[in-house]
């Protein structure tokens, strides 16, 4: 590519508005997480640690371990699923293979607070679900699943499956399938080829999959909010209830530091195991 | 490929926003000329400024035939912002330095938070809004303006308990029925700290605003009793939870008490016997705002007994006007949650500023009940 010593004009509106936006705020919220809140409203001018050490609180570090645990299911499942979705998909001839992708990706065109909205109407007690076990003869009381841990891992997985799906997608699909034809005529079964060589060579997917869907799982508090019905705390909701109702801006700023490390954490995770520079099939 | 995913993201960042925080104004206001205008005596007709008017407010608090009904009748265009919460509304005023916006809905306590951080609320005229006289004086002179210089009541409202007699198992009077086993898994309750510790407290004998710690220690402890009759918490729309067979029995708020039994008459409501919380939601017009004649005119013409009468029959809240009373629909005077005994109401109970310490530690508990 040529280089021309003007082109950094080009360069420059994104690089404006990369600091404007993302860098600027950024520095607000780490040095507001340093700040002392005031009695009133807002905060002081006096520096401190103490939103740090607040979160060594039993409480808060509950809310952590509980988030980590949802997400940590969360993943599980979208691989269960996902992996042999995308699987399979990528196998499909290329037509079927394009009407199913845009069957993955469609639903999130619709904003994805409509679509748990759906999934309250789906799951409650005289909703759809219930009425129509019934109506089969196969429950005689509805299930009471909405505002359970369960619901809330029903919209976790919904919501974050297509992140898991499509980098599997991508790197089944770009596989080299003599490399599992050489191992079939080597005397390897069918099941022996799967894990020694495709799944190896899919794994950047998989991991990539896995932080897709594990970052964003920890902050989506409105799931947790509407399909929990408020009773499940997760580092999400615990930020947004000390910036809107605690008025506890410093800590809400420190939680949500944090929570920036933690996913930076699992990033270079992913760059040491995979030696990747980037999320397959992402960037 | 990556396109797909990156826009996935997207997606799901943006609806993250919205869920988070709203999305804000519907209009944004003018207000670049945030002008010292002379207290002018105008008539409150003719206001000598420019024909605009910049309200913030949550959304869908003023009628539209209302809005209209003031444009026609005075010329001046409204130009709504939204905010969802008091502290954002609070943290946009002060970044616009209490102007751009001239009339302002504010609740109780952030009156009193606004005050306390003074320069922010304007002095009402009273010259140019002679209607306040038609104000219930049962909701003035509160806490946060014991004087009534900054305020008009606009949305008074007190939670109530609203059960469905068919599926709940037990008569409930007071807060302390909720606790009772029977209710296992089958009460709605508002999703606040101060609301429900609240409740808690008053079952104890205190109140809405204690603020000694070992007081709250215990209502902590009777609060965590609590959370296996808890099916679910939340802030909108509760009445549906109990209409649609959620749950039997729920804790909320006054318009959404009405719009329940307003769905189902067979529902109960039950003011409580140990007390009832209270809140206002206050008209007030900005320490700046560049158009106060025309924010006076506007809360002279809420005021009036045939629009207060529409208002409070529209968006749900209990009447502060008295002249009003008489225009008051049947079908929302005979609503039983608009029936609030007169002594009840004298009693009812704030929930007032308690500083950031102590809100902090309401939240704590209500952090430790959640995760229960």
């Amino acid at each position: 590519m040529k280089r021309r010593s003007k082109a950094w004009i080009l360069v420059a509106p994104l690089y404006l508005v990369t600091i404007v936006l993302v860098f600027l705020p950024l520095i607000y919220i780490v040095a507001l997480s340093f700040l002392k809140k005031d009695v009133l409203w807002g905060v002081t001018n006096e520096w401190t640690l103490g939103n740090y050490r607040q979160m060594l609180d039993p409480v808060y570090l509950k809310t952590f371990v509980d988030s980590l645990k949802l997400a940590f299911a969360t993943t599980v499942i979208t691989t269960l699923l996902g992996y042999p979705f995308g699987y399979f998909m990528a196998k499909l001839p290329p037509r079927w293979r394009n009407l199913c992708m845009l069957l993955v990706v469609v639903p999130f065109w619709t904003n994805a607070l409509i679509r748990i909205y759906g999934w309250m109407i789906l799951l409650r007690a005289k909703g759809v679900l219930n009425t129509a076990l019934m109506a089969l003869g196969i429950l005689s009381q509805p299930m009471k699943i909405l505002y359970t841990y369960s619901a809330v891992l029903i919209g976790m997985v919904y919501s974050l499956l297509p992140f898991m799906i499509l980098p599997v997608y991508n790197s089944v699909e770009k596989m080299d399938w003599s490399l599992v034809e050489a191992s079939r005529d080597l005397g390897a079964t069918a099941i022996e080829a799967f894990f020694t060589v495709t799944l190896k060579l899919t794994l950047p997917g998989v991991l990539s999959g896995f932080v897709l869907v594990f970052v964003p799982s920890i902050g989506l508090f409105f799931i947790s909010d509407l399909l929990g019905g408020g009773k499940i705390m997760l580092v999400g909701n615990l930020i947004k209830n000390q910036l809107l109702q605690a008025r506890d801006w410093p800590f809400g700023a420190a939680l949500s530091v944090v929570m920036m490390l933690l996913t930076l954490l699992i990033i270079l995770l992913y760059r040491k195991i995979t030696g990747a520079k980037d999320l397959e099939g992402f960037f | 490929m990556k396109k797909a995913l990156s826009l996935l993201l997207a997606a799901l960042l943006s609806s993250m926003a919205l869920a988070g925080c709203g999305t804000g104004g519907t209009a944004a206001p003018s207000g670049s000329e945030a002008a010292s205008s002379p207290a002018s005596s105008a008539a409150p007709a003719e206001t000598g400024e420019e024909k605009q008017l910049n309200i913030f407010t949550w959304d869908g608090y003023f009628p539209q035939d209302v809005q209209d009904a003031f444009t026609a009748q005075t010329g001046i265009q409204l130009n709504f912002s939204n905010f969802e919460t008091n502290e954002e509304m609070l943290t946009k005023l002060q970044a616009a330095n209490a102007g751009d916006y001239d009339v302002i809905v504010v609740s109780d306590y952030m009156v009193e938070i606004m005050n306390k951080l003074g320069g922010l609320l304007k002095e009402i005229d009273k010259s140019q809004v002679p209607n306040y006289e038609n104000l219930d004086p049962a909701y003035l002179s509160k806490f946060y303006d014991p004087e009534n210089l900054y305020t008009v009541p606009y949305g008074p409202g007190a939670p109530l308990i609203v059960y469905d007699p068919a599926t709940c198992p037990v008569e409930i009077k007071g807060y302390a029925d909720l606790w009772n086993p029977a209710l296992q898994d089958s009460l709605v309750l508002i999703d606040s700290s101060r609301v429900i510790v609240g409740i808690t407290l008053k079952t104890m004998g205190s109140g809405f605003n204690e603020t000694d710690l070992s007081v709250l220690e215990q209502a902590k402890a009777k609060l965590m009793e609590l959370k296996p009759n808890v099916r679910t918490l939340s802030v909108n729309n509760l009445q549906d939870v109990i209409l649609s067979g959620e749950a039997s029995a729920g804790f909320m708020f006054t318009s959404q008490v009405a719009m329940a039994l307003d769905a189902n008459p067979d529902l109960k409501v039950v003011y409580p016997e140990e007390g009832l919380g209270f809140g206002i939601d206050c008209l007030t017009v900005a320490a700046n705002a560049p158009h106060p004649n025309n924010a006076f005119a506007f809360l002279n013409f809420l005021l009036e007994p045939e629009t207060a009468a529409s208002v409070s029959s529209q968006i749900y809240y209990l009447c502060p006007n008295t002249a009003a009373q008489e225009f008051l629909p049947e079908a929302y005077q005979n609503n039983a949650a608009f029936a609030t005994p007169s002594e009840m109401l004298a009693e009812a109970e704030f929930v007032e500023d308690v500083g950031t310490e102590l809100a902090a530690e309401y939240e704590k508990i209500w952090t430790e009940f959640k995760q229960q």
